[in-house]
């Protein structure tokens, strides 16, 4: 096992949250993070970062007539083809 | 109901039927026609390239129907085609950091930073209020501001909850890329929260 500097463990946060971490360095992350309060709380918060701007992704209005001007795409697509 | 006798249908050939095959595909394709325009505006951030590209990626799965084997799964599917489309229009103006910004970017903490100026002293959660602050038009242009190349697999993510693997095979690239991608959009993110928070006044203007 790696034993992992702060700096090290801060580079695979985002792995981890995105459950991408396996096998050794998940191992090395899990042992740092349990001997380390600091990183705990900054872990915590890229969670929340995370969890942040998904809530604030802006409401996007679907424009009314964009059905039709698909569908008036796919028939000059077929004419073409 | 049709009789069982009929040997058939739209969905089993649709190459020998195309008026079967283009009503099928709209009845499956078009239900998701609000998800990918959303999707669409998250990813290019203007509206008028969103429906250019949606309408891309309809006529494109149209054409590439009659391949699509699992149709319980076309909203990823045209989930693709729509992150194909949006990749292909960046590579002809792709934007990257500079390389000194990366270095700067991958040490960037804005957990220390708040930390350090703490700017809202009477807080029981410094860090959850310091962000509540912010409005939502500010996260949004600085997803904006990231380059194309580090905002698609961030928004596939938080969007798609895609695996690093898939989000790698959509954008042709290896997974450590995809790694260190989302890692510095998420720093940058930090970075221009910060900037913001500075602009607006949130904490002192004359740090970092």
């Amino acid at each position: 096992m790696r034993v992992l500097s702060c700096e090290q463990a801060m580079k695979l946060f985002f792995a981890y949250l995105d459950r991408a971490l396996a096998g050794a360095p998940l191992e090395d992350l899990e042992a740092h993070m349990e001997t380390c309060l600091s990183c705990c709380d900054k872990l915590a918060f890229s969670r929340q970062l995370d969890a942040f701007i998904k809530t604030r992704f802006a409401e996007v209005a679907v424009p009314d007539e964009l059905e039709s001007r698909v569908r008036q795409a796919l028939d000059r697509a077929s004419m073409e083809s | 109901m049709s009789g069982s006798d009929e040997p058939t249908t739209a969905q089993e050939e649709p190459a020998k039927q195309p008026d079967g095959l283009r009503s099928c595909f709209e009845q499956l394709a078009l239900p998701h026609l609000g998800y990918l325009y959303k999707l669409a505006v998250r990813l290019t951030g203007k509206t008028q390239d969103a429906e250019d590209v949606v309408q891309e990626t309809y006529i494109k799965a149209l054409d590439a129907f009659p391949t699509l084997r699992e149709p319980e799964r076309i909203r990823s599917w045209l989930s693709q085609i729509l992150s194909h489309l949006v990749i292909d229009r960046c590579r002809a103006r792709p934007r990257e950091f500079a390389v000194g910004d990366m270095a700067e970017l991958d040490r960037f903490s804005l957990y220390d930073l708040v930390w350090d100026e703490d700017p809202l002293p009477y807080s029981d959660n410094l860090h959850r209020d310091f962000l509540a602050q912010f409005p939502d038009d500010d996260v949004q242009r600085a997803l904006l501001a990231l380059p194309e190349v580090y905002r698609v697999p961030l928004v596939l993510l938080y969007v798609e909850d895609l695996s690093y693997r898939e989000l790698a095979e959509i954008l042709g690239c290896p997974v450590g890329t995809i790694m260190s991608r989302l890692h510095r959009a998420r720093k940058f993110m930090e970075r221009e929260l910060w900037s913001c928070a500075k602009r607006r006044g949130f904490v002192r203007s004359e740090d970092a």
